[in-house]
């Protein structure tokens, strides 16, 4: 037996509050979402497009420009509501790309390297733990998103004449909304569909197959079945209705009327919840054993 | 606050597979050895010690806290996890110093407390360099040196000395028994029974998902009644000592020691054992050197009651 000298003194120094600890999980998570030559790659393709729209942004707003370019050609550059659903929608599409790219290796190598019992051993929640990835993942993603949109937006107000921002206030915070929902979705199910599958290609593929196989599937029972409601599988239509009515563009109409936003909404929360719930069930400190 | 770790009744289901089954354990501080064959349970225990995982029925304190307030709780635990789990591309002290700050320290006194910890693995040099090119020693270290970082009072060790050179393990071992010493709870899983049985003050036996036996190794020994004793005995004439306790009726075995300086002998009464050794003694026919029990340690135990198979005779 042992003779305690009871000399031992446990910290009893101040604790920082939980949310900064949150954000030391959220730190690893970005080191390692852009520590791939891959993410980079597409980070900087995402910037293409957006070059692009500048520069027809710019030559909308410049009459010299627009002459030199046009010449001979009656065609208009109207920088409206349609043309920021555009600009919105390949930015979000981009959004897909690293989404599918990122959020597995957020999950995977933790899953496969069993690290769960070493960082939830911390005062730090399950949810802490998703939390610190989400906040990664949401931050990479309004980098080609959001924040390349509104810069869009600010610089058309800046090269337009006059009232046009004041006008059109609603694309912004419509920007800012749309997008804001589409990377939260998708790095909810990005994260959710990763915990599920040890190989990181096999999820990339599982995040597209997710997106675009319902899709397939609900573009099919509309068209025998004549309704609208099978568009609620397909998630590239939903948003777009769903970008379309945040932004003020007009509506898309098929099989005689386009889907309630209610609807709409309801299936992203139906498609979270049951994302939280998978994630709820493999993200634990051990391993699942099957009976 | 309790200085026990405390489990009252404590059975975990995996589904239908069977973690551990109604345990009850009341663990002192000082240094509490988990032994058990694989799939036995113990890092099942571990997980439970460490609020990783509840238990389905039954509950658990250490030290008096409960595993749902877990910022208390995590306080006063460290553990250092068997799986080779490190966030990609971190030097080593970086991971420990995130690790503290996954504890709530304050940024100045987690450099301080990550040189401390450093210091006491003694990594040295290697915590400038990353995790990724660490040997398994060092990788072993590594984790110990973020498991007692934050200054825990509860100190949990899945098999902590797995991958380490012999230098290694005496030099982790002795870290070990320091800590034990000062009064924390170090609760070790191991297979390298030898070299933990040195420096354990208790042991618990788990096989199969049940605990086997509990409590300080000589005091369980002796408890284990229908596995004769084994003594050794080392003096002049052995055979003499052997033929003296046959003919006396206090032996089952007898076997001379290589260099024919010592007899190890089997008993079923250790105490009368004693008694007819001391008359032996006086009488003067043998002069007796030293008197060492050779069965009354872990790894004896787990042969007795657990076996090489497994299964618990």
């Amino acid at each position: 037996m042992s003779v305690y000298k009871h000399t031992y003194r446990a910290y009893g120094g101040r604790i920082t509050p939980l949310w900064t600890r949150v954000l030391v999980l959220a730190r690893y998570a970005f080191a390692e979402a852009w520590s791939s030559k891959i993410t980079v790659a597409l980070f900087t393709l995402s910037l293409l497009p957006t070059v692009v729209f500048i520069v027809i942004i710019y030559v909308a707003n410049n009459p010299i420009a627009r002459a030199l370019i046009m010449r001979g050609s009656s065609r208009e550059f109207a920088i409206d509501a349609h043309y920021f659903f555009l600009i919105l929608q390949t930015q979000s599409w981009i959004a897909l790309a690293i989404t599918a790219w990122v959020a597995p290796r957020l999950i995977s190598y933790d899953l496969s390297d069993n690290a769960l019992p070493i960082l939830l051993s911390r005062p730090i929640s399950r949810f802490g733990y998703i939390l610190g990835k989400l906040i990664a993942l949401l931050a990479s993603l309004s980098a080609v998103t959001w924040i390349p949109c509104l810069l869009l937006f600010a610089y058309q107000a800046y090269s337009s004449p006059g009232p046009w921002i004041s006008d059109n206030l609603r694309i912004a915070a419509g920007l800012l909304v749309g997008a804001v929902i589409w990377i939260a979705f998708l790095s909810i199910l990005g994260l959710a569909l990763s915990s599920w599958v040890r190989w990181r290609i096999v999820a990339t593929g599982i995040i597209f197959a997710a997106i675009f196989v319902p899709a397939g599937v609900g573009g099919v029972m509309s068209a025998i079945l004549r309704t609208r409601w099978g568009f609620l599988l397909n998630i590239p239509y939903m948003m777009s209705v769903l970008w379309r009515r945040l932004l003020g563009a007009p509506d898309f109409m098929r099989f005689g009327g386009s889907l309630p936003t209610t609807a709409i909404a309801a299936m992203l929360v139906i498609i979270c919840m049951a994302s939280v719930a998978m994630l709820n069930a493999r993200i634990r400190a051990r391993e699942v054993v099957r009976g | 606050m309790s200085d026990r770790i405390i489990f009252d009744n404590v059975s975990k289901f995996y589904g239908e597979i069977l973690g551990v089954n109604r345990i009850s354990l009341n663990i002192p501080p000082g240094i509490t050895t988990l032994v058990g064959p694989n799939g036995s349970g113990k890092t099942t225990l571990m997980n439970l010690m460490t609020g990783l995982v509840q238990p389905s029925s039954g509950s658990i304190t250490v030290l008096g806290i409960s595993p749902g307030n877990a910022t208390e709780f995590f306080r006063n635990v460290g553990y250092c996890t068997q799986f080779d789990s490190f966030p990609r591309g971190l030097l080593g002290w970086q991971f420990v110093l995130d690790s503290l700050l996954l504890h709530g320290m304050p940024k100045s006194e987690a450099y301080k407390l990550t040189m401390e910890a450093l210091e006491r693995a003694q990594l040295g040099d290697a915590a400038g360099r990353k995790i990724a090119g660490y040997s398994k020693g060092m990788r072993q270290k590594i984790r110990l040196a973020q498991a007692i970082a934050h200054h825990p009072k509860v100190l949990v060790l899945d098999e902590p000395l797995n991958g380490l050179d012999p230098v290694a393990r005496a030099e982790s071992l002795a870290l070990f028994q320091e800590l034990g010493r000062q009064g924390m709870h170090v609760i070790i899983s191991s297979h390298i029974l030898d070299e933990v049985d040195r420096i354990s003050d208790r042991v618990v036996l788990i096989t199969g998902g049940y605990l086997i036996a509990e409590g300080n190794i000589h005091e369980v020994r002796q408890e284990v009644r229908d596995k004769p004793m084994q003594v050794l005995i080392r003096c002049d004439r052995p055979e003499v000592l052997a033929s003296k306790m046959f003919a006396v009726n206090h032996c089952v075995e007898a076997r001379l020691h290589e260099d024919g300086k010592g007899v190890f002998l089997r008993t079923g009464d250790i105490d009368q054992f004693y008694f007819m050794l001391n008359g032996i003694a006086a009488e003067g026919l043998v002069k007796i050197d030293a008197v060492t029990p050779a069965d009354d340690d872990a790894n004896a135990i787990y042969q007795y009651l657990i076996g090489t198979d497994g299964g618990a005779s």
